[in-house]
């Protein structure tokens, strides 16, 4: 390294030329983040530390250039001793710092600063980051491996000549799971475990992703297995051949239109349609059923209440008039296969009395200006804005500016059982002190006196909007799926990157030209191979749950379960004082009392009801309890008008209610060893029909039938 | 440590290699040595996670010099120790003072709940690659035998933590996630849903529906070799209705008036009572989740009296002072108390200065962790807070340094290794360090 001295001997010697000027934000700043001045337990924190508060990961380079040279009186700087200057001096060791030994006092980074301090410590704004690009962005390589990756940053300068840099000894990296992938100061990657690993790359304020597989067997997979039904399939299948995960074959007919009515219309088919479809010879019934399940009022129902889930409806409003209003039109919406674009809009520029209109319920969600934007990045954007309500995101683009911006823009909408623009209210910016200003979220601000909301919904739902469209296809994904491309599906972000990032692209692009509808979106995925494949695994895939080389079996909703407990039982659960035949999934308010649902673990809708990818939904050993020894199944099998006891009381033989209640719960007929097996378990005389309580009984409480495989 | 090694012959036996014991015999041993000593404890603890972030300045750091917008509304009092004062809203742990270990240089980076909380009930940061178990579903997932009636991590009234993200399961599946009592013990008529056989259903019925179930799971599975493990949920379900030991557990009735009353009678006191009829029979881990302690505003009514104007306070503080002050007496007359570890503690502090609601914010960068009984040598304050109970003064402790402590203190070794269900493996404790002077 060479010696700072030397340096020093070198400028103050004479005044250093234009070119040799160290440029604070894009040479100074850098190292900042590089030594984690800037974190978020340190200087970055939302009252700095120590007295000297720095940006959250240089997220503000003007407001760390006046922190480091203005504040205190420039306490911070000697300009003629610049190595003794205190920027200098703690991190170095020279002087005592509570964060600890940051870097060499004779380190390349010390010698640049003390280089700028020497030459005055002036912002000279020499260049502009115009881009950063990493290269390999996708390694394919064995593990245990070691490799280097390359940052190169673009800059502009202020004559307008673009110049390139290496800056891959000063970008900060961050592995995303340490035990499988380290990454060296110095960007060599070490990678130590087989699958799939991400590496975060920060300069400035970009962030990149580096994408690592290592395939987790040796021999490659069969291809024969490999089957491609539409674009969906393509990074699916390049995916699990680079990690040579085998595939599972696809699902039998019974597994699929199980599959495939549940997850489109929250119910299980009847044993009518089971058997059509076991019995259809023809080669087209598949997309056919999916045409026909997509028409009918279920779907409807089911998407309906999905959607009520999103909009959190009844969640913290007490108001049933309203939250009825609601209802009826969100499901009008998808009755009338309105776009998603004119959905938002709706909700996003309503107002009038919630009684009567029902998009103006969007605004009762959220408590107040600041609550309500959250709650619309959230479901809306699919991002987490809120972590911008007390410093900048770390780590994603978002600044207090923006999340004040979003709440400005809200600040006049007054929402009781009227919702109404008001005029001339604010919400305090906490960074300023002032009053925040209307601004689009990473955009413009806009003019504090019109309708923000108007700008708002209009830059939301255009075709080019890089969060809309990507947060609703992910969430469709994801209910299919069982797991969001990116999850959680409500964290968006750079530092987050999705499994699949071209799948996801293209389920956006075509979002837009489908013009933003439901239907089109669930389509496409239902038809793809990768959502038509088994839930058995194979040896090798077991493992596997990001990859889609197997269906990722999901546990029932808590409504869908309880709405399918019903119908095999023939026994309806009743809702308070509502009609009876009223259905789980058409419930608008969640508190309607049901002891069955709250054990069950149904959401609340007071928060989001986003479920992490993998997380059982249900309450557990509650519900076990629930099931084993509660009311919600006794009951319905004992229940004299059940399909049960009805067929007991008609003295049906023990093949037809067997048979009867396999194609009820599970859809199929049961096979011959299973015949044979309840035949023997079923003793004639006073005990059949306390022996069939029990087969009925452990059929609702399989595993096969609380799951949707 | 009832066999094995103890913790003084390991270190010895880590000092042997300078002696000349080979590497391989070395890591043998120290193989058994975990194996043996990592998880045979009979120690029990009892988690007070008060939700939603635990004013630390008005409770167990106070700073009676410090100007009046950090030192809040209320006084200090001192303690049986000499030098060891805490908030005037806490007489009766004041009177124990001799009981209690007060850490108060706890230090996190994260301030929002969900992350908080996973960070202080795992003792690790949250990552998106990972969820890791909460404390208690390790303790449980250790310590379960196969044939217990009550399950090893019990909740109660409910596990609710932290914004509701976090089930405390991790990685560690579902069979580790925490019971939850699901109703409050402090209402009346309290008992847990669904203990009691429903009507026309007995032992032989049950037996019967759980051998129906396992066929119908095996039929499913069809030709395919390997057993699937039974669900374990079903599994304890069935035991727990056809156990009346294990009803019996969760009936308070069979307490005295008296008893009850030391606790206090609002949720956190009969929670407290419940976890003690819990760990008295054995089970490993009681959480008791206290939810309010956000007190963004009007800190001095939820605080302190409950409800605006209550002649005898019943905020979140006295009911704290008389749960904690309850339960210590109360196992220590059982002879329990140094057996059984009491923690209290949320995902952060609050703000050194009170805001203009009267309330505080969320900080995470110093607040305060209680620790008594389980063996831990009372009477100190660890660590401290600088003069506004802004930042550590001395002897920063992270979460990370507080799962390592709790473990140790449980008789489990922080360096035991858990495998994700890839086989990826994960030390219960990675990177924390055990507070010595709670640890001896």
């Amino acid at each position: 390294m060479n010696s700072v001295i030397l340096i020093f001997a070198v400028i103050s010697a004479a005044p250093p030329r234009q070119a040799d000027l160290v440029d604070f934000d894009t040479e100074v700043a850098p190292i900042l983040s590089k030594a984690g001045c800037n974190a978020a337990a340190c200087h970055g924190s939302a009252s700095g530390r120590g007295g000297f508060k720095l940006s959250l990961f240089g997220g503000d380079a003007a407001m760390d250039f006046e922190a480091i040279v203005r504040d205190r009186e420039g306490r911070l700087l000697r300009f003629d001793k610049p190595e003794d200057s205190l920027l200098l001096a703690k991190p170095t060791g020279m002087l005592e710092h509570e964060g600890g030994f940051r870097m060499e006092a004779d380190s390349e980074f010390a010698g640049l600063i003390a280089r700028w301090i020497a030459q005055g410590a002036d912002r000279h704004m020499r260049f502009e980051l115009e881009d950063v690009s990493v290269t390999p962005s996708h390694h394919i390589t064995s593990a245990p491996a070691e490799f280097p990756i390359k940052v190169t940053a673009r800059f502009r300068s202020q004559t307008g000549r673009s110049i390139t840099r290496d800056v891959t000894r000063i970008a900060v990296y961050e592995s995303s799971d340490t035990s499988a992938l380290d990454v060296a100061e110095n960007g060599v990657v070490s990678l130590k475990r087989r699958g799939r690993s991400v590496l975060v790359v920060r300069f400035l304020s970009r962030v990149l992703t580096v994408q690592v597989s290592a395939p987790l067997a040796d021999a490659p997979i069969e291809s024969r297995d490999a089957i491609r039904v539409n674009w969906i399939d393509d990074e699916v299948l390049t995916t699990l051949k680079q990690l040579r995960i085998p595939l599972s074959p696809q699902a039998t007919d019974a597994e699929l239109i199980r599959r495939l009515t549940l997850d489109l219309t929250g119910r299980l088919p009847t044993p009518d349609e089971a058997e059509r479809f076991a019995n259809d010879k023809s080669s087209g019934k598949y997309e056919a059923l999916v045409e026909r399940l997509m028409q009918s009022d279920a779907f409807d129902d089911y998407w309906c209440f999905r959607l009520m889930s999103l909009l959190r409806v009844g969640g913290s409003v007490r108001d049933e008039q309203a939250n009825s209003t609601y209802a009826n039109w969100i499901r009008k919406q998808i009755t009338d296969r309105r776009a998603l674009t004119e959905v938002a809009t709706d909700l996003l520029v309503a107002v009038g009395d919630t009684h009567e209109n029902g998009p103006a319920n969007f605004y009762r969600t959220g408590a107040g200006a600041r609550k309500q934007a959250e709650f619309i990045s959230e479901a809306l954007m699919g991002v987490r804005l809120r972590c911008a309500n007390c410093h900048n995101h770390p780590l994603d683009r978002w600044k207090q500016d923006d999340y004040h911006g979003l709440s400005a823009l809200l600040a006049n909408v007054e929402a009781g059982q009227t919702v109404r623009l008001l005029k001339g209210r604010h919400v305090k910016n906490p960074k300023t002190g002032l009053d925040a200003i209307p601004k689009i979220p990473g955009e413009q601000f806009i003019e504090p006196d019109g309708d923000g909301r108007v700008d708002f919904a209009k830059w939301l739902t255009k075709p080019d909007n890089a969060f809309f469209g990507k947060a609703m296809v992910n969430r469709l994904w994801k209910s299919l799926m069982g797991r969001g491309l990116v999850e959680p599906a409500d964290d968006i972000r750079a530092t987050n990157p999705a499994s699949h990032p071209e799948l996801l692209t293209r389920l956006e692009r075509e979002f837009w030209t489908e013009g933003a509808r439901l239907r089109p979106t669930l389509k496409t995925i239902v038809l793809s191979a990768a959502y038509r494949r088994s839930s058995r695994t194979r040896p090798g895939n077991e493992n596997d749950d990001r990859f889609y080389s197997h269906r990722r079996p999901k546990t029932l909703e808590a409504e869908v379960l309880v709405d399918a407990i019903s119908d095999v039982s023939g026994v309806a659960e009743t809702f308070g004082l509502l009609p009876e035949q009223t259905r789980a999934v058409q419930l608008f308010d969640p508190k309607t009392p049901s002891k069955s649902l709250d054990v069950l673990g149904r959401c609340s809708r007071e928060e989001s009801c986003e479920v992490a990818a993998g997380a059982e939904v249900g309450g557990g050993l509650s519900a076990r309890l629930h099931l084993l020894n509660g009311k919600l199944l006794n009951e319905k099998i004992a229940s004299p008008s059940g399909r049960l006891q009805k067929m007991l009381k008609q003295g049906d033989d023990n093949r037809s209610i067997i048979e009867a209640f396999y194609w009820q719960a599970l859809s199929r007929p049961p096979s011959e060893s299973e015949l044979s097996y309840w035949n023997h378990e079923i003793p004639k005389g006073p005990d059949r029909k306390a022996a069939f309580e029990d087969f009925v009984w452990s059929l609702l409480s399989s595993s096969a039938f609380s799951n949707n495989r | 440590m009832s066999n094995g090694l103890s913790r003084r012959d390991f270190v010895r036996v880590g000092g042997l290699s300078a002696l000349g014991v080979g590497l391989p015999e070395l890591l043998r041993m120290r193989a058994a040595c975990a194996a043996e000593t990592s998880i045979s404890s009979t120690k029990r603890c009892v988690l007070i996670w008060l939700d939603g972030g635990p004013t630390h300045l008005e409770t167990f750091d106070v700073k009676p010099d410090a100007p009046s917008e950090v030192r809040g509304p209320f006084q200090s009092i001192a303690t049986a120790n000499a030098g060891i004062r805490i908030c005037e809203l806490l007489p009766e742990l004041a009177k124990r003072s001799n009981d209690l270990a007060i850490v108060r240089s706890v230090t996190s980076p994260l301030g929002e709940h969900n992350f908080g909380t996973h960070y202080l009930l795992t003792g690790y940061k949250p990552t998106p690659a990972l969820v890791y178990p909460a404390v208690g579903a390790v303790v449980a997932h250790l310590r379960q035998q196969n044939d217990a009636v009550l399950p090893a991590h019990i909740a109660a009234p409910r596990f609710r933590v932290g914004g509701g993200r976090f089930d405390g399961q991790g990685f560690l599946g579902p069979a580790a996630r925490p019971f939850s009592v699901g109703a409050d013990p402090a209402k009346p008529g309290f008992g847990v849903a669904d203990l009691d056989f429903y009507p026309g259903l007995d032992q032989d019925r049950l037996e019967r529906r759980r051998r129906f179930v396992k066929s119908i799971e095996a039929f499913e599975r069809g030709s395919e070799s390997g057993s699937m493990p039974d669900d374990p949920h079903f599994e304890q379900a069935f035991r727990l209705v056809t156990s009346p030991k294990a009803k019996a557990a969760f009936d308070l009735s069979e307490e005295t008036d008296a008893t009850r009353n030391r606790y206090g009678r609002k949720s956190i006191g009969q929670c407290c009572l419940l976890a003690r009829r819990l760990v008295e029979r054995g089970v490993p881990f009681v959480t008791v989740t206290n939810p309010g302690w956000d007190t963004h505003q009007d800190a001095y009514t939820r605080l302190k009296e409950g409800f605006a104007g209550a002649r005898v306070p019943v905020g979140l503080v006295p009911s704290l002072d008389l749960a904690v002050s309850g339960l210590i007496d109360d196992l220590r007359d059982r002879r329990l108390l140094d057996d059984t570890l009491i923690m209290v503690m949320g995902e952060f502090g609050r703000t050194p200065k009170l805001n203009t609601s009267g309330g505080r914010d969320h900080w995470p960068r110093v607040f305060s962790v209680l620790f008594a009984g389980g063996g831990v040598p009372g009477g100190q304050v660890v660590g401290s807070s600088d003069a506004v109970g802004e930042g550590p003064k001395d002897q920063p402790v992270t979460p990370a340094d507080l799962a390592a402590t709790t473990y140790r203190l449980l008789g489990i070794s922080p360096k035991h290794l858990l495998h994700t269900t890839d086989g990826r493996p994960v030390k219960l404790s990675a990177e924390g360090k055990e507070i010595r002077e709670l640890v001896g």
